[in-house]
């Protein structure tokens, strides 16, 4: 491999969801793309493997992620601790390799959580306390994202009744595919809800509930794909029928079609380059046999997910804050979900829990500013609905506090019960506290001798109020579905991660624009998550897919880059 | 008492023996078959040496206390105390207490998950024998996919393990 390869237009790190999109996007308007994607290409074997001791009980042993260790710890001055997380997935499609498919937008109101929550007293009248918390408006807005939600929806293939959730916000264009067909725990969830009063509804899906191919306006080059079977294996596997949607499957093949697309795969980007006017001009990687080689672009794009977007501007730069780095934004305001779960056990009714779809029902009466949170002593909330995880290794586990884990007594409640249980759990939203953020860590390096991107992370006082909250709705929730037994408890295991690169209006206090473009180097650009200024009660993906068509677009009118 | 019927790589004959007469107490044969025959050492032997080579030492230092308590308590070996007996040592290990043996609750907590990957793991990895684990429970393993949703049915349909995913149902269940 030539050491400084020519220069091309477009630098893209990471080829997951949103390095998908925009390759797609970008070399179909006929520039020239780099992809570099840290992981290999996907394997159908790999991808849509079935095999639960690899996919669940070994994952943390698995190529995709032993190499990518990131450190955590839960407070400034403790010492940190190597973790391996499965997300992204260090391949093409990144996390859209395993994902659940839950698809939905966020609200409008979530866009606005300092407006609507602290500036009109919504917060006050909660009696929440907010120490601590950073709060901030995002620059954008709901309807700024409605046409490429729509567009991300009808291109990827996203399966929903867009009249079905009432807190939903406006939509020109309903979802392309009706809902999946919903299994026994839906039936369970939905019942109950109706019976409680809360708006129950099929999750929106990044699953085909029937073949489906975009139609025009949208992009038709994306190929047909079939309809989702059901088999319940999705959450942590790949589909072997390819209903799920992924950058593989979708838009990666379309942008090696237009014929401008190099994708360089096992290519681990470590620094991004630039000249004496502060531009960007290209990144570095290490190349498969570890070579370092220098790729030249008049653009830059970081799709490389939140802990890669922190650790690659903080590694980048000629002084010590790192590169776009002015506001001294970068690594802070990160939020992650907190996990709220509960599970109950039916005695005279069988869930069957192992078939899909995992994401099936949610209800979004407690979630956002949906309610009235009088004081409740928090602000915001989460989504709440039914969860996946049906297969026995991720469910011998599950037993009601007290009864036997092992033995004769243990055998028999597994032969009866593995078939009849549910889960109801929620997305609970955190908000960014100043006490939570990413670095470099001082100590633990990875493999290619890379400082790990460092997690300072715990929850705070308004998750804590709002877990409880949550916690007991789901409960009812299941005591209403019928379950003998319920148990449960919030716990600190934190997903779906935000921030880190936050949007915003203001160049002191925020690291890129609305537009995803750094307020300090305008010819670089970091796509996802990362640039959420808070997180929702809801999974990410819609809307960085969103954000991904959008700044896309953007790029490919703005002046003075190329 | 057990007499194993394979020839260990990561453990001894004797710590496998050990290793299969305790999973026998964690899931017992019952009306229906157990950790035995699912082939639970065999699945631990084989993760020890693939997958967890960290946790040899574990098991070696746990075979060791778990006949020596035995000894201590009921002046037989393990292998040949009773149900009751076995039964009454692990859950001294899961409750940590055993002494001179700090890693007891470790090393029961690690057994459990190992018996019960063994039982209900995929039978490539060495356990869940004619998935014994998978008919117990009701679960029909790897499907290609399910027509109906068997909302409150019992699934009938007998379990399949595939070793690699298959794109069309004509492949998968070839
Ligand atoms: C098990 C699981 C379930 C999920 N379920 C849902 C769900 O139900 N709903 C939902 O909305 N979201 C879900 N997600 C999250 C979803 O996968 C992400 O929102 C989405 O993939 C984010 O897209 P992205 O492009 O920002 O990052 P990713 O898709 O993660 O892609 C980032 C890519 O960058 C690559 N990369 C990183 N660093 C470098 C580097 N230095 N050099 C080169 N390449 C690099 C990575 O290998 C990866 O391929 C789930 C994720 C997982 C793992
Ligand atoms: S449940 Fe449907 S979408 Fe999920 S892996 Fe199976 S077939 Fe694919």
């Amino acid at each position: 491999m030539p050491n400084n390869p020519k220069a091309v237009d477009v630098v893209i790190v990471g080829i997951g969801a949103v390095g998908g999109i925009m390759a797609k996007q970008l070399a179909s308007a006929g520039l020239e793309v780099v992809g570099l994607e840290r992981g290999p290409m996907a394997e159908f074997e790999d991808y849509a493997s079935k095999d639960t001791i690899r996919s669940i009980t070994r994952r943390n042993f698995d190529e995709r992620v032993r190499h990518e260790p990131i450190s955590v710890r839960q407070r400034e001055g403790a010492p940190s601790a190597k973790r391996f997380t499965s997300t992204p997935v260090n391949a093409v499609g990144g996390g859209l390799a395993i994902w659940t498919g839950s698809a939905t937008r966020f609200m409008p109101d979530d866009f606005r959580v300092d407006s609507n929550e602290m500036q009109a007293g919504v917060a006050d009248k909660a009696r929440a306390d907010l120490t601590g918390y950073e709060i901030r408006d995002w620059p954008i807005s709901y309807d700024d994202l409605e046409p490429y939600y729509e567009r991300f929806e009808w291109e990827m293939g996203v399966s929903g009744d867009a009249e079905a959730n009432p807190f939903a916000g406006p939509r020109k264009k309903g979802y392309p595919l009706p809902p999946l067909r919903q299994g026994a725990r839906n039936e369970l969830f939905g019942d109950a809800c109706a019976r409680l009063g809360y708006h129950a509804h099929p999750t929106p899906n990044g699953i085909l509930s029937e073949a489906y191919q975009p139609p025009a306006p949208y992009d038709t080059r994306i190929q047909e794909r079939p309809a989702c079977v059901y088999c319940g294996q999705c959450n942590n596997y790949g589909c072997h029928v390819q209903a799920k949607l992924s950058s593989a499957w979708t838009s990666v093949p379309v942008a090696f079609e237009t014929g401008n697309f190099d994708l360089r795969t096992n290519s681990k980007v470590f620094r991004i380059e630039t000249g004496p006017d502060g531009r960007a001009t290209g990144v570095s990687y290490f190349d498969p046999d570890g070579n370092v080689v220098e790729q030249r672009a008049k653009v830059v794009i970081v799709a490389s997910y939140i802990y890669e977007a922190s650790r690659l501007l903080l590694l980048s730069g000629k002084g010590k804050r790192g590169l776009a780095n002015s506001s001294g934004q970068v690594g802070r305001r990160i939020t992650a979900h907190g996990d709220v779960r509960y599970t109950g056990i039916f005695d005279d009714y069988i869930v069957n829990g192992f078939i899909g779809p995992n994401s099936g029902m949610r209800m979004d009466d407690f979630n956002g500013n949906n309610f009235d949170h009088a004081g409740v002593g928090f602000i915001r909330g989460g989504t709440i609905g039914t969860s996946g995880g049906g297969t026995p290794l991720e469910r011998y586990d599950a037993i009601p506090p007290g009864w036997p884990r092992w033995g004769e007594a243990y055998k028999e409640y597994l032969a009866k019960y593995y078939t009849r249980q549910a889960d109801v759990t929620s997305h609970p939203e955190t908000l960014p506290h100043r006490e939570n953020y990413i670095d470099l860590d001082p100590r633990f390096k990875d493999e290619w001798g890379i400082p790990l991107p460092r997690t300072t992370f715990a929850f705070h006082q308004n998750e804590h109020k709002m877990w409880a909250f949550l916690g007991e709705i789901e409960q009812q929730i299941l005591r209403e579905a019928g379950a003998s037994e319920v148990w449960g408890f919030p716990t600190n295991r934190a997903s779906r991660w935000a921030g880190g690169t936050v949007m915003g209006d203001d160049a002191s206090d925020s690291v890129v624009n609305g537009y995803c473009q750094s307020h300090d180097v305008d010819n670089l650009f970091v796509v996802g998550a990362s640039v959420f200024p808070t997180m929702t009660g809801y999974a990410a993906t819609p809307t960085v897919c969103a954000l991904a068509y959008r700044t896309s677009e953007y790029i490919l009118g703005a002046s003075g880059l190329f | 008492m057990t007499t194993i019927s394979f020839v260990p790589v990561a453990l001894t004959r004797r710590q496998a023996a050990l290793v299969e007469a305790a999973a026998a107490r964690i899931f017992p044969t019952t009306d229906t078959p157990g950790a035995t025959e699912a082939g639970v050492v065999n699945y631990v032997d084989r993760a020890l040496a693939e997958a967890y080579p960290g946790l040899l030492s574990l098991y070696r230092s746990g075979c060791r206390a778990l006949a020596g308590e035995s000894k201590r308590r009921y002046g037989v070996d393990f292998l040949k105390a009773t149900p009751d007996q076995q039964d009454d040592l692990l859950t001294a290990f899961e409750a940590g207490r055993v002494d001179g043996f700090p890693k007891a609750k470790e090393f029961f907590g690690t057994l459990r998950d190992h018996t019960m990957e063994g039982v209900l793991g995929e039978p490539a990895y060495g356990g869940n024998r004619d998935l014994v684990g998978w008919r117990i429970v009701g679960f029909p393993g790897h499907q290609y996919g399910y027509e109906e949703a068997y909302i409150n049915k019992v699934v009938d349909l007998e379990p399949k393990a595939v070793d690699r995913p298959y794109p069309t149902k004509e492949a998968w269940n070839a």
